[in-house]
């Protein structure tokens, strides 16, 4: 009797694996081994036909410390994300909201709020490019227009930023809209009714009903606009390529030149682990702090 | 002064009309039901007297001020939706204040009145749970204790019991009804559920194709209907509508042209007779055929034909017809109602005969 | 019995084939070949079109001429290549990646593969300022291919309206600054066209090889393993760079943008630009008004860093392949292809002989631009390039932007710059 049992536990427990593999091997190929890769890498220097590489402990991670460029594109990237993230969230809810109501042309106004999104970030940048720059730029010849001197936006350090800031929320607050339109759709209409016969206004009702019942959507798009502010660097190659003087890099960007312009795959590496460290610990702390105060239907 | 009064009401989405010059008045305390068939302009009247619609032309009074363009907000109404419109992320005590709050009533008096509206429709154990964790009904009473608590004098209610089973259903009208009473509410209740109406109502206004059909008690509709479609609307199963027609100088029933049913007739008319109007007789009566009977329990409705005519009949007790047989049906003259055909309304002119 | 005699009969019969009519040549060889493409055109049917015609003329090499991106993934692809199992024989890549090439053990030195007088005499026949980046250690790494300068673009049209001689653009700095001034055209507050511009973006330690060179200071040793960014002559090259914005005011302060420089020029937006010679078909074929090419003005003498691509051999290659891949560069760089290529192209063409035959003599007479990049040749020195040349770069880069933005000053910048070179650097002398 239970020979046969574990017998049969055996078996079941090897179809139970075989139907794992598939999912298993694209996991460990292209997620847990690239990563544990990588955290082994930053333990080593980089090597070299001339110089093989070496176990150096936590050497790179001392460099790090001494990287001006590093702390400069670490700030950068923090300012970047805490502008970005609120401000795209909020435009994206505010233009759900907008075209979910009755409007004239309403999916014209819906398709041309989620044109941005379709189009590849390398297009957008070069469109942007044309916006931003100095004396032809679209930019300057309406300041002009206005009688205002034109300004060198992209090379200026203190508009640098600001000017990739306003790119990426034009990108991706479209692809955000999307949605909190859906989940506006979902919501009942009553809802809003039974609200207003209570006598709620506008934003009461967007406040203790509305925004509540949104917040899945929200989560879930924080954490993408979270991913997405460390992730999404494609615009830099076009438009500054991090600089002047590294105003405008980001992580990413600053992990991409050390790997692949610098050769430096070892300190990448470290950055890299970095990068990995401070996602996840963003990704625990959303689930952890925000999740309890999502409502699931 | 009438609670509400509605006159010359029409609704307009581009080309169709969905409300039709509708007018009618409703007294303080009545429980008033817009009944119909659905796409018959009830719920989009209803939505006007709330203000979730605006009107096209028309005006509606309540307590004698004209409230056409009031915000719903400022019309002091109450409303049970079809779909209870809870709030899902709240717990049933944040639902049933959630107008009190919003209207900054004190605490003290929230409190108050919440113990009060939870007993009375039986919530005071719920009232930590969220929407999500309670049954059909203990939704629907939670909608109730919503509209209950604002202490509006007028409540609507859209449809609240179509989705609950069969049981609960008629146990939830007892109660409305008994929660209308007490707390002398104004209520009007949208149903396309003509048993509901029936058993609810001071008063149905029984609406088609965004127009009054029929405005009156129960009792009115059902003993004088105004018209084919009020006759056959109310009633279960509906009343009998039988073509007549002249033969040989006599009123009878199309195919059957030998029993006089009819005194005189003035153009083509049909007779509408209640199938528990009908009685199956041994000798006499007119002459039908009975093709299969419906056992209810207590009584038994038989599929009978007279001449080219299907008829109802509702019989007491157990009746079995396993093949089709001979019959002979009667009436008394009183129970019957005569329509025109042209218009469908009914006339008095013309009696009818006892067969 | 049977498994045996078929490959027997098989060797058989290709012995008998190389007997009657390739006697004279070993084994087929086959070669594989990464190139990038830097500025826009057809470049690639063109090296198709060259490479088919070598397979033509040398029956017993083919090459596979692949198309790798952009320097920077070519150089990346080529690495890859190397530690995978199908390595390249030989590439073209950045000049400058010569260090990188060498320290990682990828390349072989041309002087270990040359052999006969004729082939020594072609690694000469290259102009000499060409061949500065691709040489080191003694000896030669790289053979100049799509090689390219910095010259002058002028708005000749604007320096007519400015009261200036149009054929006569500034020849030194104080010219710069003095005709500049005249050319920067403003109405009330606003400037509607600048006197020069000088790229900052992209590759600004490219533009400001030729300032310092200008200054007569390069920015490099020949060994690729000292700087010179703290030199005073480099401090005041940097200083000049900046002044002509924020002192002068010929040019808009902060960086200006690489990308878009060309339709500013084009649009009118400025008189004079500085860009590679890559644009001047482009120009050519754009500019709605009369424009000159000219050299870059001297401070203490003229200056230019030379820029673009080498062909390199790979170290994981066996002799014959070595031989092969000489013989289709020799073939691309021979004057002849050499013209082809630069009236084609718009890169220089980068041996003597090359100017010498008819067709590019004549393409010069029609098109006197064209020949600026030659003419200014005999004063360009090689690009940055270093040990570790992709930080050494940046650095510069940023320390460059840095003063241009008004954030540090040039002392300050350069020598913060040069701190940071030495400790990459030190381990390399």
């Amino acid at each position: 009797m239970t020979r046969k049992m574990t017998r049969y536990s055996l078996k079941s427990q090897a179809t139970g694996w075989l139907l794992l593999m598939p999912a298993a091997v694209f996991l460990i190929a292209f997620t847990y081994y690239p990563t544990i890769a990588t955290l082994a890498k930053s333990f080593f220097s980089q090597g070299t036909a001339l110089r093989p590489s070496q176990f150096v402990g936590l050497e790179n991670y001392a460099s790090l410390l001494d990287d001006e460029v590093f702390w400069k594109v670490a700030r950068n990237n923090i300012i970047y994300a805490g502008i970005t993230i609120p401000i795209s969230i909020a435009l994206a809810l505010l233009m759900a909201i907008w075209v979910n109501g009755r409007l004239p042309l309403r999916s014209l106004t819906r398709i041309s709020y989620f044109t941005p999104t379709i189009l590849p970030m390398i297009a957008v940048a070069n469109i942007w490019l044309f916006f931003y720059t100095p004396e032809i730029g679209l930019l300057d010849q309406t300041l002009r227009g206005a009688g205002f001197n034109g300004h060198n936006w992209l090379g200026d350090p203190n508009t640098v930023l600001g000017c990739i800031i306003v790119v990426t929320i034009w990108k991706e607050s479209g692809f955000f809209m999307i949605f909190y339109l859906a989940a506006l759709q979902s919501l009942p209409p009553e809802l809003e009714e039974a609200a207003k016969l209570e006598g709620a206004s506008r934003w009461t009702y967007f406040r203790r009903v509305m925004f509540p019942l949104l917040m899945p959507t929200t989560l879930f798009v924080m954490i993408n606009a979270v991913i997405n502010s460390f992730k999404l660097v494609d615009h830099l190659f076009i438009l500054t390529k991090g600089g002047p003087d590294n105003s405008s890099s980001l992580l990413l960007y600053y992990i991409y030149e050390v790997a692949f312009s610098f050769l430096d795959q070892a300190y990448a590496s470290t950055l890299t682990v970095i990068l990995l460290g401070a996602l996840a610990a963003i990704a625990i702390a959303q689930f952890v702090f925000i999740d309890k105060k999502v409502h699931y239907q | 002064m009438s609670a509400i009064e509605l006159s010359d009401i029409v609704k307009r989405w581009g080309e169709t009309t969905a409300v039709d010059n509708v007018s009618f008045k409703i007294e303080d305390g009545d429980f008033v039901v817009l009944l119909g068939p659905s796409g018959c302009g009830k719920s989009t009247t209803l939505r006007m007297i709330a203000g979730l619609e605006d009107v096209t032309a028309g005006t509606m009074k309540l307590n004698g001020v004209d409230m056409t363009n009031v915000a719903p907000s400022k019309r002091r109404i109450s409303m049970v939706f079809q779909s209870y419109a809870l709030f899902p992320h709240l717990s049933v005590e944040e639902n049933i204040l959630f107008g009190l709050k919003v209207r900054k009533i004190p605490r003290d008096e929230r409190a108050t009145r919440l113990d009060k509206v939870a007993e009375l429709v039986g919530l005071s154990t719920l009232l930590d749970r969220k929407p999500s964790q309670l049954s059909g009904g203990q939704r629907q009473r939670v909608a109730l204790a919503r509209a209950v608590i604002a202490e509006n004098k007028i409540c609507l209610m859209d449809e609240p019991l179509s989705n609950l089973d069969a049981k609960l259903r008629q146990d939830m009208r007892f109660e409305i009804r008994a929660l209308q009473e007490r707390l002398n509410m104004t209520v009007v209740y949208v149903t396309h559920d003509q048993a509901e109406a029936m058993s609810m109502a001071d008063k149905v206004i029984l609406m088609r194709e965004g127009r009054i059909e029929q405005e009156g008690t129960p009792d009115e509709l059902y003993n004088r209907p105004a018209t084919v479609f009020a006759a056959s609307f109310i009633g279960t199963p509906p009343m009998n509508l039988i073509n007549t027609t002249t033969h040989d100088g006599a009123f009878v029933i199309e195919g059957e042209n030998q029993t006089q049913v009819l005194e005189t007739s003035l153009s083509e008319v049909l007779i509408g007779i209640r199938p528990e109007h009908i009685s199956i007789t041994d000798d006499q009566g007119i002459q039908a055929q009975l093709l299969s009977a419906d056992y209810q329990g207590a009584d038994t409705i038989v599929n009978g034909l007279i001449g080219t005519q299907k008829v109802l009949i509702r019989t007491p007790g157990r009746v079995a017809i396993n093949k089709p047989l001979h019959a002979r049906l009667s009436w008394n003259k009183d129970n019957v109602h005569v329509f025109k055909a042209d218009t469908g309304a009914r006339t008095e002119l013309i009696n009818a005969v006892s067969v | 019995m049977r498994s045996n005699f078929k490959p027997k009969l098989l060797k058989l019969a290709i012995a008998g084939a190389f007997s009657l009519g390739l006697a004279s040549s070993a084994l087929a060889v086959d070669l594989t070949m990464y190139y990038p493409v830097a500025v826009g055109g057809p470049l690639t049917k063109i090296v198709d079109g060259m490479v088919s015609e070598f397979e033509k003329q040398n029956p017993d090499i083919h090459v596979k001429a692949i198309y790798a991106g952009n320097y920077n993934d070519a150089r990346i692809k080529s690495l890859a290549a190397l530690k995978s199992g199908k390595p390249a024989q030989t590439a073209v890549m950045f000049s400058i990646d010569i260090y990188e090439l060498i320290e990682q053990g990828a390349i072989v030195a041309f002087d270990d593969v040359v052999e006969t007088v004729e082939e020594k005499a072609w690694l000469k026949s290259f102009y000499p300022a060409l061949m500065e980046n691709g040489k080191t250690q003694g000896k030669t790494w790289g053979i100049p291919f799509q090689r390219s300068t910095i010259v002058m673009y002028y708005n000749k049209d604007a320096f007519r309206k400015a009261g200036l001689d149009p054929e006569k653009p500034p020849a030194t700095w104080d010219e710069l600054v003095s005709m500049g001034q005249k050319l920067t055209q403003k109405t009330g507050g606003k400037v509607d066209q600048w006197g020069a511009m000088i790229p900052s973006t992209g590759y600004p330690y490219w533009m400001f090889g030729a300032l310092s060179m200008q200054n007569d200071q390069t920015l490099m040793n020949g060994d690729g393993n000292k700087t010179n960014f703290d030199a005073p002559a480099t401090v005041a090259a940097l200083q000049f760079w900046k002044d002509l914005g924020s002192k002068h005011k010929i040019m808009p302060s902060g960086t200006i943008e690489w990308g878009t420089l060309r339709q500013n020029f084009l649009a009118g937006k400025t008189a004079i630009m500085w860009h590679s010679t890559g644009n001047l078909t482009v120009v050519k074929k754009k500019a709605k008004f009369d424009f000159g090419v000219a050299m870059l003005p001297a401070n203490k003498r003229r200056g230019t860093p030379t820029g673009g691509g080498n062909f390199y051999i790979f170290k994981k290659s066996t002799p014959e392949e070595r031989k092969a891949s000489m013989k289709l560069i020799r073939f691309l760089t021979d004057p002849e292809r050499t013209a082809e290529w630069s009236m084609k192209t718009g890169y220089l063409a980068t041996s003597a002989g090359a100017y010498g035959t008819a067709k590019l003599k004549q393409y010069v007479k029609d098109f006197p631009p064209a020949a600026v990049a030659r003419d200014q040749l005999k004063f360009a020195t090689a690009e940055l390039s270093t040990y570790q040349t992709g930080r050494i770069r940046k650095l510069l880069d940023d320390a460059i932007q840095s003063v241009l933005t008004g954030a540090k000053s040039p002392a300050e910048a350069l020598t913060g710059a040069q701190k940071k070179a030495e400790r990459l650097l030190k381990r390399y002398r």
